[in-house]
């Protein structure tokens, strides 16, 4: 305020009025000043109540300055940040509304999705999914029987996906969900499971039996919907329903093993020994360790006891080579000593067989490695291709050999050691017949701290030969090649049916390196001063359809001629109400009579409702179309009328017109909604 | 210094991942013929090399980076390593070892009692997430040490490092704080 003083008698006690903007002194009455610009918000009165005047402008927002005039978009925030929230705004509600979710909660569902977008955790990730997360988090801190599955069941998204989604929302945003109860699914499954008018009490034993399970255990890192099943399954069994466990995997959501499961764990508390009775009225202050855990101990008993009954065995075995080398000698010394030839044979064959009985490690790993070199030899594959299975008839064949020599009784049991033995070594060893390498490199195996960092490989600990037995030789590679050619063959035909489409392209000079998306024209608006240039222009930049006769449509400034037009366009018209939308931009082959420019007062009252919304471009040829003719009766409904005034403007909504589509219905072409007319504008012309 | 009881916990090593760069281009397609234990997958550009004396899988890109998984220990890793820059050197590339690094190092440990899952994580709220629906352990997150340890309610956990020195310094960390949610043994 620039006036302290009154000018008139110089007091200063000055009265300003925001309201009505203006100041007055208050020692002689005068006016100083009128009309001072105001900050009030003001209202307006409308349909629904008062709404205030002004502009939506956020204080996120971008810099654009929203432009008067243009840019009009009817309905929605011209801004990107008001729109992503809107959106998001409008697919919250449509998942909670078919989970059943109350206003409040997708409220708050909707300020977790803002705040997540503040933090740009809604980057990089599909919309879908942070929405659904954000329902989710919702559904657990107000503890709704919502599961994480029935949101992925609604949005067709894998649950694991939803789950990583859910689980880092909830840790930025520093909402800590409570855990799932599993009394909470079971009023809900109750009620799916249909069990009339003993539901509550059913649910009640299921509460009990769910309960119980958690004393005993058995809930902690299982799914809460299994113990659920389980629970509902032995309550219904108990109040005489009989629910097959198939209805109860439907509802319920796990397979019928984990089912079982669940039984069968209940089944081994002490809590299952009761009676109905007694479970109602009892409960046992003994708690149980978790299943998993009692197996787990289960398990190490069992591995113990095999240790004891390995090491045992052993000792049996020892007895009995004993016994074997006894028998042996014995037999040695009653033989008839053979004379001749076959004489050297034996001496042969009794050493060898002293040799096997030994059992030296040693030796017999040198009796093995030659034995597989000569099978490998024989297979003409390499030494560590040889599998198990070759090594095990190996080893059936040399134990058999050696019992023929024997001439004993056959001693089974030497077969299940020496292999037992063999596997052993094989798992430490990891490697077949490389015995002396890994000797070697036991010995050698010295590491040096300090990396080389100029890139030389340290080659100390590293056996040449070894390194070698990973490359094929030449014959090998040939063979690989041809197996690799034959398997890949898919594979290279496509490269190079791509490589030669590249060069082709190439070529012809339209290679282009990557298809960029075609979102350029999505931004330009077209400028027009009257609704005849704007369609021309529309039709230059979209794609060229081949359903259109564009010389006619050149013409489309010329007046109208309703009799000839009418006839022309009925047929037509009831064609275009069946056809695809494509098709329908097909003009009469006489003229389209009508712009846009046409006075509204020509058409007369039955055609005036037929000009709709704007931002449907079919719809401007159509229009021309269908205003012409007067007596069109199929397309009976008036949509939403809007009168336009001054330049009209199409922006490039994307239009999949030369995609197929349904059968559309005239009206919905003329962008009606079925609405019906409004009665303002039945202005009787 | 800790709460360890005298009985010592085992912190079992089951897998070091490490990466390396070879400072060359590779030619896979010749690796996946000339070499044995091999298998190609074109459609990922990538070669899988398999050793047999160290237990190792390496994943070799045409870039020359190699991902080696499956040692059990990271002198283990740095051999495996090493051998299989040597067989690809015999192969004929101009194989420099360069850039070797320890990236993960995967550990099991088992405590002798077991865990009560929800009062675990109760207490520890937005480090420790259990999530039943999801995964039957609760994760457990050590910022400074980068390491994350997954409970599950028999006592086991399994604790992922970047090397093995933090994998220990983990199982020392979390060990109190699961002394204090245990479940008494009852049978």
């Amino acid at each position: 305020m620039s006036s302290k003083v009154c000018k008139h008698c110089g007091s200063s006690d000055i009265d300003v009025d925001q309201a009505r903007g203006d100041a007055v002194c208050m020692g002689c009455g005068s006016v100083l000043e009128d009309n001072i610009i105001v900050s009030e918000v003001e209202f307006v009165e409308s349909g629904g109540g008062s709404l205030a005047v002004g502009q939506f402008v956020s204080s996120e927002g971008g810099n654009k300055n929203p432009s008067f005039g243009d840019g009009y978009f009817p309905g929605t925030g011209s801004e990107s940040r008001a729109q992503t929230l809107q959106r998001a705004k409008h697919h919250i509600y449509t998942l909670g509304h078919q989970l059943q979710m109350n206003q409040h909660c997708l409220d708050t569902a909707f300020n977790f999705y803002k705040i997540a977008l503040n933090k740009s955790l809604t980057r990089g990730r599909k919309a879908i999914h942070v929405i659904a997360a954000c329902i989710y988090l919702v559904c657990r801190t107000e503890g709704t029987p919502h599961m994480l599955l029935d949101l992925s069941d609604i949005v067709q998204v894998n649950v694991w996906v939803l789950g990583k989604t859910f689980l880092l929302l909830s840790r930025e945003l520093c909402i800590n969900a409570p855990a799932i109860d599993p009394c909470l699914y079971i009023p809900r499954f109750t009620q799916m499971l249909e069990f009339g008018e003993k539901s509550r009490e059913v649910s009640m034993t299921a509460l009990r039996l769910v309960q119980r399970m958690k004393r005993d255990w058995m809930h902690t890192g299982r799914r809460p919907s299994g113990l659920c099943g389980a629970a509902l399954l032995v309550a219904a069994r108990l109040h005489d329903f009989c629910r097959t466990i198939k209805e109860i995997v439907n509802v319920v959501k796990v397979c019928e093993t984990t089912l079982r499961k669940r039984l069968t764990e209940f089944e081994d508390t002490p809590t299952s020994q009761l009676t109905i009775e007694e479970f109602m009225k009892v409960d046992l202050d003994q708690e149980c360790d978790p299943p998993c855990f009692t197996a787990g101990l289960k398990k190490k008993k069992s591995q113990q006891l095999e240790l004891e009954l390995k090491k045992k065995i052993e000792d049996f075995e020892d007895e009995i080579h004993g016994y074997q080398d006894e028998i042996d000698l014995e037999l040695e010394s009653c033989r008839p000593k053979l004379r001749g030839v076959y004489a050297a044979y034996t001496k042969e064959e009794c050493l060898s067989d002293a040799l096997n009985s030994t059992s030296s490690k040693g030796t017999e790993e040198m009796t093995e490695s030659n034995e597989l070199l000569a099978v490998a030899k024989h297979f003409g594959k390499e030494l560590h291709e040889i599998t198990l299975e070759a090594l095990i008839k190996l080893e059936k064949e040399g134990s058999e050999e050696d019992e023929n020599q024997q001439e004993n009784e056959n001693i089974p049991k030497r077969k299940g050691p020496t292999l037992a033995s063999i596997l052993g070594r094989m798992s430490s060893s990891a490697t077949l017949g490389l015995s002396e390498s890994i000797s070697n490199c036991a010995v050698d195996d010295v590491e040096k701290d300090d990396i080389t960092d100029n890139g030389e490989l340290d080659l100390s600990g590293i056996d040449d030969s070894e390194i070698d037995f990973y490359l094929l030789s030449d014959n090998e590679v040939k063979i690989k090649t041809a197996l690799w050619m034959a398997e890949n063959s898919d594979y290279l035909k496509e490269q190079k049916e791509k490589e030669a489409k590249i060069q082709k392209e190439k070529e012809l000079g339209i290679y282009k390196e990557k298809k960029p998306r075609s979102q350029s024209r999505r931004n330009t608006t077209i400028r027009a001063k009257t609704a005849d240039e704007a369609i021309e222009k529309m039709l230059e930049q979209k794609k060229i359809s081949t359903k259109i006769n564009y010389d006619v449509l050149k013409d489309l400034n010329v007046k109208p001629s309703p009799s000839q037009a009418s006839e022309a366009e009925s047929p037509k018209l009831k064609q275009s109400a069946t056809r695809t939308a494509g098709s329908n931009r097909r003009p009469a082959p006489t003229r389209t009579p009508l712009s846009l420019s046409t006075p509204l007062s020509t058409l007369g009252k039955r055609l005036q409702p037929f000009i709709s919304k704007q931002p449907n471009k079919k719809l401007a040829v159509e229009k021309t179309e269908a205003t012409s003719s007067p007596t069109v009766t199929e397309v009976a409904h008036p949509s939403e009328v809007v009168v336009e005034h001054g330049p009209v403007i199409y922006d490039d909504v994307e239009e999949e017109e030369d995609e197929e589509e349904p059968c559309v219905s005239a009206m919905e072409l003329l962008g009606g909604d079925g609405y019906g007319c409004d009665g303002e504008y039945d202005d009787g012309y | 210094m800790d709460s360890k009881n005298d009985e010592a916990l085992d912190i079992i090593v089951t897998n070091v991942v490490a990466t390396f760069r070879t400072r060359c281009h590779l030619n896979l397609r010749k690796i996946a013929l000339e070499g044995t234990n091999v298998i190609y997958k074109p459609e990922m550009g990538k070669v899988l090399m398999k050793l047999r004396k160290p237990k190792i899988t390496a994943s070799i890109w045409s870039s020359g980076k190699i991902i080696c998984t499956g040692a059990t220990s990271e002198e283990e890793a740095k051999l495996g390593a090493r051998r299989l820059a040597r067989c690809l050197q015999k192969l004929g590339f101009k194989v420099r070892f360069s850039a070797f690094r320890v990236v993960n190092v995967l550990a099991v440990c088992s405590m002798p009692f077991a865990v009560h899952l929800i009062n675990f994580t109760t207490n520890n709220r937005p480090i420790a997430s259990y999530e039943p629906e999801l995964h039957p352990a609760a994760t457990y997150r050590i910022k400074n040490l980068k390491a994350t340890v997954q409970v599950f309610s028999t006592g086991s956990l399994t604790v992922t490092g970047p090397n093995v020195q933090n994998v220990a310094a983990a199982v020392e960390h979390i060990y109190p704080i699961l002394y204090e949610c245990q479940k008494p043994r009852c049978k």
